[in-house]
């Protein structure tokens, strides 16, 4: 067992395996946008407070600001550029565009993978829920209200889909 | 700002992380507190023991009287806990209300006990549990009470070469409430009010100083909020003056009680 300053990482992220070597130091965040190009996950306060970074790490949502790119290590790692597929949005993408949950569209990418995160373990949330799972991220546009919608909204249609 | 430069151990095993750790060679468990203090230049390791891939330290289970949950485990993980929940309610109540979504799934129960922030959900209720906290090194183990564990903000116990291994509750635990006042990412006030196996009630008093105040009651009438308010020592800040808080502090207490009689 010997420590290093730099390691390598080598990660599925968005589906796609990534090997990299990197500094110890190098944050989540920074080995996103920096090293992958993947600038879709956006940094502010970076104290973990506003959510515009977060992601998921094996399913859990992280602050991206606030985590080490070597914990990904062996991990599967989603951001918010692997949502759409095949050119076709997701279906909480498409809620967000249908209820006007956005405006400057800065923290989006952080509500989105929260939104994420809370309908893979709750597909079938209360407002409360919504709220409360939300509750670490910051929209300064919005007032919220949109958000919460959509979300809801997005839980709906995949409800009555499942159903269809 | 960039993270200073440190060197990254991955130890396996307890041994190991306790063969690592030193004042300069912390350990490092969701990196939620540590990473940043690092960032602000309040602390500079030259290492970080990762205590992640270390399967003894993630457990969560009953043995000889207590519920013993190990350092590493999660929040979110404790806060889901079917032992938890039937063995140590409160406790599943307080760690779904820390910081956000992503604090409790990063964030570890070792890691906030360890960093003593005095404003934590977890410390107030770990003190009205009785709670005791498992420290091994090089030399041996022992057990301290989390009331006997914190000595100050960010100062604790644990000396640089210990290890916080888990955290024990003793069955049967005290039931109760976790009544918190909070406009910030921690509480002004929080309030723990459980009712003891013995019949007493105990009451705990915590983020609004710089440790959590305990009292003990032979019964529910005989809580008095404010006795309390005029105990505790309100640390004035951002959130409101020492003369508020102390205001918030016998606000809650009562709201506590409250509860706490509506629930018996």
């Amino acid at each position: 067992m010997t420590a290093e300053a730099r390691v390598t990482v080598t990660a599925d992220v968005n589906g796609v395996a990534v090997s990299e070597a990197v500094e110890t130091r190098l944050t989540l965040a920074q080995f996103l946008r920096e090293r992958l190009g993947l600038t879709g996950t956006k940094l502010s306060c970076e104290m973990q407070v506003c959510g515009v970074c977060s992601v998921l790490v094996d399913g859990e949502p992280v602050s991206a600001c606030t985590y080490l790119a070597a914990d990904v290590d062996g991990r599967r790692v989603e951001t918010v550029e692997g949502l759409a597929r095949g050119g076709a949005l997701d279906p909480l993408q498409q809620s967000f565009v249908e209820n006007f949950a956005l405006q400057c569209g800065f923290c989006t990418p952080g509500f989105l993978m929260m939104a994420t995160a809370l309908l893979r373990r709750n597909p079938d949330p209360t407002e409360d829920d919504v709220k409360e799972y939300l509750d670490g991220n910051i929209c300064r546009c919005t007032g919220y209200a949109p958000i919460v919608e959509a979300v809801l909204d997005a839980a709906r249609r995949t409800k009555a889909a499942d159903h269809g | 700002m960039p993270l200073p430069t440190f060197d990254l151990h991955r130890p396996r095993s307890v041994a190991e992380a306790i063969a690592l750790i030193d004042e300069d060679c912390v350990p490092y468990g969701g990196g939620t507190e540590l990473l940043m203090a690092m960032r602000m230049g309040l602390m500079r390791p030259t290492g970080l023991v990762d205590l992640k891939r270390i399967p003894e330290l993630g457990g969560i289970e009953l043995g000889d009287g207590v519920l013993a949950i190990g350092a590493g485990a999660s929040h979110d993980q404790i806060a889901r806990h079917d032992l938890v929940a039937t063995h140590a309610a409160l406790l599943a109540t307080a760690e779904q209300l820390v910081g956000n979504a992503r604090v409790r799934a990063q964030g570890t129960i070792g890691g906030n006990i360890c960093f003593a922030e005095p404003r934590s959900d977890v410390a107030t209720v770990l003190v009205a549990l009785d709670a005791a906290l498992v420290l091994r090194s090089a030399s041996g183990q022992r057990s301290v009470p989390a009331a006997d564990f914190f000595l100050g903000p960010y100062w604790t116990v644990r000396e640089p070469g210990e290890l916080l291994v888990s955290v024990t509750i003793p069955l049967p635990a005290p039931t109760g409430v976790y009544v918190k006042f909070q406009t910030v990412e921690r509480p002004t006030v929080a309030v723990a009010a459980v009712h003891r196996p013995d019949g007493a009630v105990r009451v705990v008093v915590g983020a609004v100083g710089e440790l959590p105040t305990a009292a003990d009651y032979a019964d529910l009438g005989a809580v008095d909020a404010d006795d309390l308010a005029a105990r505790v020592e309100p640390v004035s800040d951002l959130t409101g003056s020492e003369r508020y808080k102390r205001h918030v502090t016998q606000v809650i207490v009562r709201r506590a009680i409250a509860q706490l009689a509506e629930a018996s």
